[in-house]
């Protein structure tokens, strides 16, 4: 009965971690999907959301502003807006002016701007490990023996219904809508949807856009559920992410979804039945592994050489 | 393109002979590397106060040997990689004598290049064992070792009898080390080790772990590494329910933790160096710290003065500036300091220091346990 509880327990713990993957997975993913290249300063715009909102939940504290639910939701805007423009910004000066070059050149555009951001932050707001404050509290027990009880944060439950009602806003947003389908068309073939009449450059500001935000949302998420941010915290989320995104089979959204939970349960498998040193082993090496032996992923379709 | 032979000779000898003229003028420097920026950026506040405010009172007292001491400031990050080009550097800058680094994992790397170009260098920080234990002549510390710190807490855990005890460490020289000396005595003292096990330094989820300990059903959690992954360990510890004594080293002993684990860092057990400046001896350094607006309460603040005074005594003794002289003088003297009577061992190591068991508060302070 224990074992079982505790098995739960870490499924849990995974799945949460999982989801936040995901949640930033989906803008690695969104970006090759449709340009074909690697945005490594995804990480770096996650971190920026997690910073603006710890700066605005504690500007709303001063302003004596203590009830919840508006705290939460001002401090989501707020860190959407930044990291949506800074995610738009970034595409502008930093990949646009390269697009269409080889490969390596918006690889290492990204690379810079990644350690530029990280660099900013350090000088804007120290580089120190911040404390973010736990705004929510408590949980409940979901099973317990005699000497172990399972249980479910509120927290955990917070970040499990934000990343899915995320994640089918995104899905409906792709599936229906007008601008959704361009994107679509646009992945599909990027010379021959702008011949069709689709502002071609439009559409790869908002996919750079929509992964911003949703990665802004991660960072609210998982500066209240870890506690604590630095600005170096953006660098090996992104990296995580981005394996969940080749993992589940990049340019495929339910890839990035499915990759991000088995990356989460994955990891927190390992540390909860093995140690916690394989944790990053098993998760780069499950990375190694599906390069060798299936290149496009769990859920990629064979690639057709892009651009 | 071809340069002559000839001039390309008197290009090299000329700066040669510029180097040559600018370590003859009369100032010894001192150089400082740690962290002033990084994660553990503040215990680099405090070995920097600490030994800018030695070379400030050393030289309003007329120096040594006449001459003034500069001290000349390198930011290694804590980052082994990054030490060892700040060791590089600080030997193409003609700086003679150390005071760093801080933390183990850059001094080791670090001491490899000072030992090899001559450079005699004090650690105000890092316990290490490894770091004195080559056989190397100019590397020296005021601060005791891990093989020191960890059976004090070994022993101070084993008394409180409990029924379990976990002990997770950061994998890095520092934290490994000192969890390696608690379990060897924990063992000795047969004390059930239900875990020993590393985390990843810079992690930020532990709920698994934490799952895990509650799981072991563990009363005694021993931490080996810095504030920024026990500071998180706690707070989510906490919020999981898990009810555990936790205990660290100097290492996670500083206001910064309150900050990240809030509430949950009351009660923490840490071994710190005992307070040098509630020492009365120390109270007029003590004042003097305060007048220029410092703290000098820190661990690492009067081990890192002392170093410098300790290069500047070890200078007066040997007569001479030659840091092997320097070194033998060091080895073979006895020195009134901040931090007690200094005497050394041959390997560099202080004869004797002791550590204290505090228990934390969630506002930052702390007292001693007995």
């Amino acid at each position: 009965m224990q074992d079982l509880l505790y098995f739960f327990q870490q499924l849990v713990n995974g799945l949460t971690i999982g989801s936040t993957y995901a949640l930033i997975a989906i803008g690695y993913t969104m970006v090759y999907g449709i340009i074909g290249m690697i945005n490594f300063a995804h990480g770096e715009i996650y971190m920026i959301g997690a910073y603006t909102a710890l700066i605005t939940i504690t500007g709303l504290a001063t302003l004596g502003v203590t009830w919840l639910p508006l705290v939460l939701i001002v401090a989501l805007i707020c860190a959407m807006i930044v990291s949506s423009a800074m995610g738009w910004a970034v595409e502008r000066v930093a990949y646009r002016p390269v697009r269409g070059r080889h490969r390596l050149i918006p690889l290492i555009s990204a690379i810079g701007m990644s350690i530029f951001l990280q660099n900013y932050v350090h000088l804007a707001q120290g580089s120190r490990n911040i404390g973010f404050p736990a705004l929510i509290h408590g949980g409940f027990t979901f099973g317990s023996s005699d000497t172990f009880q399972a249980q479910i944060s509120y927290m955990q439950i917070t970040i499990f219904i934000t990343t899915l009602i995320c994640m089918t806003a995104l899905s409906v947003f792709i599936s229906r809508s007008r601008t959704g389908r361009a994107c679509r068309a646009v992945s599909q073939d990027l010379g021959m949807a702008n011949l069709l009449g689709i502002d071609t450059n439009r559409i790869i500001s908002a996919t750079f856009v929509i992964g911003a935000a949703l990665a802004a949302v991660a960072g609210l998420l998982l500066g209240m559920y870890y506690g604590s941010i630095d600005p170096l915290f953006g660098f090996i989320a992104g990296l995580k992410a981005f394996t969940a995104a080749v993992l589940g089979g990049i340019g495929s959204i339910p890839g990035a979804m499915l990759g991000g939970l088995i990356l989460g349960v994955g990891e927190s498998m390992t540390s909860g039945y093995l140690s916690g040193e394989y944790k990053d082993v098993v998760s780069f090496g499950l990375l190694i592994l599906i390069l060798l032996f299936k290149p496009t992923g769990l859920l990629g379709k064979p690639e057709v050489e892009k651009i | 393109m071809r340069i002559s032979v000839k001039k390309l000779a008197t290009a090299v000898s000329a700066s040669v002979a510029l180097m040559a003229a600018g370590q003859a003028s009369a100032e010894i420097q001192i150089g400082i590397a740690g962290p002033m920026t990084g994660p553990v950026a503040q215990y680099g506040d405090m070995q920097f106060s600490g030994a800018r405010m030695a070379i400030k009172r050393i030289n309003e007292n007329g120096g040594v040997m006449g001459e003034k001491l500069v001290g000349v400031e390198y930011d290694d990050v804590c980052d082994p990689k990054q030490a060892v080009t700040v060791a590089n550097s600080l030997v193409n800058d003609g700086v003679r004598f150390v005071v760093g680094h801080l933390c183990s994992s850059s001094t080791q790397p670090a001491s490899d290049i000072y030992e090899d170009e001559g450079v005699l260098m004090i650690t105000p920080a890092s316990t290490n064992p490894d770091i004195t234990d080559r056989g190397y002549e100019l590397v020296f510390r005021t601060i005791g070792l891990d093989s020191m710190q960890g059976p004090v807490a070994g022993n101070f855990i084993a008394s409180q009898n409990p029924e379990r005890v976990a002990i997770i460490h950061d994998k890095q020289q520092y934290g490994e080390g000192i969890a390696t000396a608690v379990r060897d005595t924990l063992k000795e003292k047969g004390v059930d080790i239900a875990m020993f096990e590393g985390i990843t330094a810079g992690a930020k989820d532990f709920s698994s772990l934490i799952s895990k300990l509650k799981q072991a059903d563990v009363d005694y959690v021993y931490y080996g590494g810095y504030h920024p992954e026990l500071g998180l360990i706690l707070r989510q510890a906490k919020q999981a329910g898990l009810d555990a004594q936790f205990m660290g080293p100097e290492g996670v002993g500083n206001k910064d933790i309150n900050t990240i684990a809030g509430d949950a860092a009351e009660g923490l057990l840490v071994t710190l160096p005992p307070s040098f400046d509630q020492k009365s001896e120390n109270q007029d350094l003590v004042k003097a710290f305060e007048d220029a607006g410092e703290d000098p309460t820190g661990p690492f603040v009067l081990t890192s003065y002392t170093a410098v005074q300790l290069i500047a005594d070890g200078i007066e003794k040997a007569d001479s500036t030659d840091p092997f002289d320097v070194a033998e003088a060091l080895r073979s003297g006895s020195f009134d300091t901040p931090i007690g009577t200094v005497q050394y061992d041959k390997k560099g190591d202080l004869k004797s220091f002791d550590f204290v068991v505090y228990r934390w508060h969630s506002d930052g302070t702390k007292t001693p346990v007995k």
